[in-house]
């Protein structure tokens, strides 16, 4: 049973986004198949060289890049909505999968869910 | 009309009550779901949703007290209700282990409500046939 999990957010200014996070290492801790997919504002979760330090959070650049090893299958992004905020090869962090958001991407798993 | 395969849902609650609606329509589906021959297997309260476990929220006499109005049906169909641990303790929710374990001045927590990891949620998601997820929807 593969899951999806989708974060539509951007990061720092609601908590919705770390809690998918955290549904998404608990179905890998549990042996259950998860995949990140970035998408809308969420895909600046992706960004490079974020300093979250000035508004008192941690950056979510340490806990994304945690996810291979603890198990998460993928980490997709809506590659239209990288280009609405600007962001390419260059200025995403390592390890992200560009998709296109239609349905053939959804049909590849069982399950979608939101934090939120 | 044929009669309908029943079916047992996980139910993930992840709004907050007064800020949304998503706790009142997860307890109509609910209800609906039993009167109609099927099974909730569980609740599972995560994000701002574990709020609906707080013992302490008095709305004015008038309105719904949703927080009641779910533990009365969860009691009622021994249904399961689980806040999430890590949401709890972020949004001040606790039971008396936690209490202690964290040297807090209150427990507050509503019975029968439970406080668990999202291990729950993904034994919810396995055993039942179907999860539905209750959102704030903003």
């Amino acid at each position: 049973m593969s899951t999806l999990i989708m974060i539509d957010q951007a990061p720092y200014g609601a908590w919705t986004g770390r809690e998918a996070l955290d549904m998404a290492f608990s179905l890998a801790a549990f042996d259950q198949p998860a995949s990140l997919f970035f998408t809308g504002a969420g895909v600046n979760w992706l960004r490079q060289n974020q300093e979250a330090g000035g508004i008192g959070q941690k950056s979510v650049e340490k806990n994304l890049s945690a996810a291979p090893i603890f198990g998460i299958e993928a980490i997709l992004a809506d590659r239209a909505a990288c280009e609405t905020y600007g962001l390419d090869e260059n200025s995403l962090i390592e390890g992200v999968t560009l998709v296109d958001a239609d349905a053939a991407l959804l049909n590849d798993y069982d399950h979608t869910a939101f934090a939120g | 009309m044929a009669e309908t395969a029943s079916e047992t849902f996980t139910l993930v609650i992840t709004g907050a009550p007064y800020s949304s609606q998503a706790p009142q329509t997860a307890l109509g589906f609910a209800q609906a779901a039993v009167t109609a021959g099927h099974r909730i297997d569980r609740v599972f309260l995560y994000g701002d949703g574990v709020h609906l476990a707080s013992a302490l929220s008095a709305p004015p006499s008038d309105e719904t007290n949703w927080s009641e109005e779910w533990s009365r049906f969860l009691s009622e169909h021994s249904v399961p209700g689980v806040a999430c641990i890590a949401s709890a303790l972020r949004r001040g929710l606790v039971n008396e282990t936690e209490q202690k374990r964290y040297e807090l001045p209150a427990a507050n927590l509503r019975t029968p409500f439970e406080i668990a990891g999202l291990g729950e949620w993904v034994e919810g998601r396995i055993k039942s046939t179907r999860t539905l997820y209750f959102h704030a929807g903003d």
